[in-house]
């Protein structure tokens, strides 16, 4: 199971992107579409493309994701990318309606949810996620809030460039362990 | 009678406390920071840069003295040994708040046979300064060219040492050993007193 963070500028660049395997061993919902994927196509893209075929596999008992399950290769990131731009939209509806940081789902898209967190800065943090979990979900974009903010205060960081810094990139990626 | 290190450290105290003009430390590390970064803007040269920042630093340390002197009141350093002791627990004390460990070494003049105890009056002797915190280098991360370059961040700081030392007819090399920023264990100065320098006749006078 895996997540994907994207953090985005007022003008929508991207400034940051992280994709994480959870280990955590969690119980799959059963969604009507996940488990009627057979196991070999277990990759986000074959998922997507599965319901868009309308194809309706044999059904499937649903079945306990354990391990850092890796995905299918580059495929995906396209998906994923689309599913985030897609999901921009929606957000800035959310935002104009709702004064809170953290907008919990705003977007799902068959197995694929998005979540977002705005800062008062307009930053923009958007995680694909596939299961809920929206105490830990939270916990963890107000930690990529802080580390987002330690960033800033570093002289030679320009504002809304892209984050390149390995002490931020380790930190996000042990916060994703953490709470993820 | 020598001040010991405790009579020090509660001076350098004691001037903190008494200060009451303070500013905030982010506002000091982001203005400091910007500093910095428009040097390396303007001149390109990470070498140019360490360079100016000592320049500046030299400029704030000639005037910085007199502050220092007329507040603590301290008198005259008996030798290099208690200098490294009053700017340590006293100067940057009272001007950062911050206590930087010293470590002397004394070069023994060659004239006298020396004991175990080091005579850290003549010239050569050192110190060296380790700082735990860098007020200067709050939430600082050094981008890759600046490591390649060289960049000495807190450069400001060697010039003050040098400017204000200069002052008290030191003269004296103040340079980084190793820097945090730099991904060394600690951040170190070492200031090498290189000769006192002689009371001089202003020109033109008889």
């Amino acid at each position: 199971m895996s997540h994907h963070l994207f953090l985005l500028s007022p003008s929508d660049t991207p400034i940051y992107s992280l994709t994480h395997y959870s280990t955590r061993l969690v119980q799959t919902t059963t969604s009507t579409l996940s488990s009627n994927l057979p196991t070999w196509s277990t990759s986000a893209f074959a998922g997507t493309l599965t319901a868009l075929s309308g194809a309706s596999s044999a059904t499937q008992s649903h079945h306990v994701q354990g391990g850092g399950v890796r995905m299918g290769g580059g495929q995906d990131r396209h998906v994923i990318q689309m599913i985030a731009n897609a999901s921009l939209d929606v957000i800035e509806d959310v935002m104009r309606k709702e004064s809170a940081m953290y907008l919990k789902s705003v977007d799902k898209f068959n197995e694929w949810t998005v979540s977002a967190f705005i800062t008062p800065g307009n930053m923009k943090f958007i995680l694909l996620h596939e299961n809920k979990n929206d105490d830990g979900i939270r916990s963890f974009f107000h930690d990529v809030w802080e580390l987002y903010l330690k960033t800033m205060l570093n002289p030679f960081h320009t504002a809304h460039s892209p984050i390149r810094s390995t002490v931020f990139d380790a930190r996000v990626r042990a916060s994703a362990k953490k709470y993820l | 009678m020598a001040t010991t290190s405790k009579q020090y450290k509660a001076i350098g105290e004691d001037l903190w406390k008494g200060r009451t003009e303070k500013i905030n430390a982010e506002l000091f590390a982001l203005t400091y920071g910007a500093l910095v970064v428009q040097l390396i803007q303007d001149y390109e040269d990470y070498a140019e840069v360490n360079k100016q920042l000592e320049k500046m630093g030299y400029n704030i340390g000639t005037r910085l003295i007199e502050d220092f002197l007329a507040r603590s009141s301290l008198g005259r350093c008996s030798d290099f040994r208690e200098v490294g002791e009053v700017v340590a627990k006293v100067g940057f004390k009272s001007f950062l708040n911050i206590t930087p460990a010293v470590t002397h070494s004394g070069v023994p003049p060659p004239s006298r046979t020396s004991s175990t105890s080091q005579q850290s009056g003549g010239a050569g002797s050192s110190f060296v300064l380790t700082l735990d915190e860098n007020p200067l280098a709050e939430f600082v991360e050094l981008p890759d060219e600046a490591l390649e370059g060289g960049l000495w961040f807190s450069n400001v700081l060697c010039g003050v040492l040098r400017g204000s030392l200069e002052m008290v007819q030191m003269q004296v090399q103040a340079e980084f050993l190793s820097d945090v920023l730099r991904g060394d264990e600690s951040t170190e100065i070492r200031v090498t007193l290189l000769k006192y320098l002689e009371e001089e006749v202003p020109v033109g006078e008889d």
